[in-house]
């Protein structure tokens, strides 16, 4: 294209333009402030609050009811920054950013319910358990095709990508005598949405996303008992660096758990009330 | 298809749906203001000026928004600097739509004939004057269309606010499916939103378009 020259602006107008674009860049930076690299404990309880995050999108641990956070997370939370004294205050994030946002300090802790695995556990400093996270299957209702795991061979299972659960399926069907196809999908609500469709036979996750999934739609879905992985438990996770913070969330955890608070949260969001353990066990994937 | 699952949400879209507005224009004021600076400093003489020009245009327009989003908020972070979320999402759009506006901005000046400006030089206006009387009204009414297109195109964008956690149409539209396991009913309910601002944008296009014209002629 070609360019104006005679009627282009002076040296002195696009100094003050670029000065001006400058003021508006610094501008946008203007809230900024430096992290903090104190004691993570002190720090929190200095603040009054406890910042976390977690995806709301994964029932019945975080549900965003027409904007109200819900969910088994939501409750023991609360409890458990009522024990440490402090405000608990919650953030909406995807799931990819969820981990990469805990590691920038964007918040203290993550109470999306994360597997312990063996990788993980040399990044993150996990909780004691707060769930069961055994992985299972879900299959159509009118399915007679699947009765058990096993069934799956020779057949298109779904899950969520980057989840453990997709991980233990992986191992579980390379035993199988026929392959299975795993597809992985940016959130669980597509593949339960493709299962409904008939396009994939069963949909991978714990045991109590499932069980509440087909609570939900029982004429839809129906879990496919047992739940097939090794026995493995959600916890939340903080960083490595900030012992003094987990340590006081397990303590508050624990004492949730004794006095009964914990079994009622299970029976309101899982049906069932079940034990976990009183230690970050030793991951068996 | 249970509508009334779109109905126990509206609430709930109606507030997302306002976040996605108020977001999205922020983002697109400050990008035309930005815009406009970035395209005088690409028609400027000077080399250098129209250089730094054009390389905020590649770079801004080169890397996709999502990844944009993720560095301000998280990666500066490492460095020291925490952007907070609805700085980072409204900075984001707003540097990335002034590259595109920018583009737009300068199509139009560069369309309108030549020979104006010099007819206005002849006729003695000052080199401002010529701007601001002769090439900036032409060059207005012509960039109209192509920059409701962009206002559209960084609406719908928009969604991709959601990876700094703010709840705008789309990220509230997979809250609404998750917590229903009604996902076609949430998304149509979302897409309707989006469909019923954006026709009210291009409205106003057409509107903005008719005023423009020389002597206010339909």
């Amino acid at each position: 294209m070609m360019r104006s020259d005679r009627f282009s602006m002076t040296r002195r107008e696009a100094f003050k333009a670029g000065l001006a674009a400058a003021v508006a860049c610094g501008g946008l930076f203007g809230g900024a402030r430096l992290a903090l690299a104190d004691d993570a404990l002190a720090e929190v309880k200095k603040r009054g609050v406890l910042t976390t995050a977690t995806e709301m999108q994964f029932p019945p641990f975080d549900i965003s009811d027409n904007g109200t956070y819900k969910g088994l997370d939501r409750d023991l939370i609360d409890a458990v920054a009522k024990e440490m004294g402090v405000k608990a205050s919650y953030l909406d994030l995807p799931w990819t950013s969820v981990l990469p946002g805990l590691e920038a300090k964007k918040f203290d802790l993550c109470i999306a319910p994360v597997t312990i695995t063996k990788e993980r556990m040399k990044r993150y400093a996990f909780t004691v358990p707060i769930a069961d996270a055994t992985a299972a299957l879900m299959k159509r209702a009118n399915d007679a095709s699947i009765t058990k795991p096993d069934d799956i061979a020779g057949k298109t299972v779904g899950g969520q990508k980057g989840t453990s659960q997709v991980e233990q399926l992986k191992a579980f069907a390379a035993k199988l005598p026929k392959p299975v196809e795993v597809k992985e999908y940016v959130d669980n609500n597509q593949s339960y949405a493709d299962l409904a469709a008939g396009r994939i036979d069963a949909s991978v996750n714990s045991l109590p996303n499932l069980a509440y999934a087909a609570q939900q739609r029982p004429d839809t879905f129906s879990v496919v008992l047992p739940p097939f992985g090794q026995p493995t438990y959600f916890s939340w996770v903080g960083r490595l660096d900030d012992k003094s913070l987990i340590d006081a969330v397990n303590a508050a955890i624990l004492k949730v758990e004794a006095d009964g608070t914990m079994a009622e949260m299970q029976k309101r969001w899982f049906g069932q009330s079940m034990d976990l353990p009183k230690t970050v066990p030793e991951p068996a994937i | 298809m249970q509508p009334q699952v779109i109905l126990r949400s509206f609430g709930y879209l109606t507030q997302a749906a306002g976040v996605t507005i108020a977001v999205s224009f922020a983002g697109i004021a400050i990008g035309f203001f930005i815009g406009a600076l970035i395209c005088a400093a690409r028609v400027s003489r000077r080399g250098w000026v129209a250089r730094l020009g054009a390389a905020y245009v590649s770079v801004f327009r080169g890397v996709p928004l999502l990844v944009q989003l993720l560095f301000i908020y998280y990666f500066l972070a490492e460095f020291g600097l925490d952007v907070p979320a609805v700085v980072a999402a409204v900075g984001g759009l707003a540097l990335s739509s002034a590259a595109y506006q920018a583009e737009i901005l300068r199509g139009a000046v560069n369309a309108v004939p030549r020979g104006q400006a010099e007819a206005a030089a002849a006729l003695g206006f000052a080199n401002l004057d010529v701007w601001r009387r002769v090439l900036l009204p032409q060059a207005l009414r012509i960039s109209v269309p192509p920059l409701i297109n962009e206002f559209i195109l960084l609406l719908k964008a928009s969604s991709l606010v959601s990876v700094v956690g703010i709840a705008e149409l789309t990220r509230v539209s997979m809250n609404i499916a998750s917590m229903t396991y009604r996902p076609l009913e949430a998304y149509v309910g979302g897409g309707l939103f989006y469909l019923a601002i954006n026709l009210t944008l291009a409205g106003f296009g057409a509107l903005a378009e008719r005023r423009l014209m020389p002597n206010g002629a339909p």
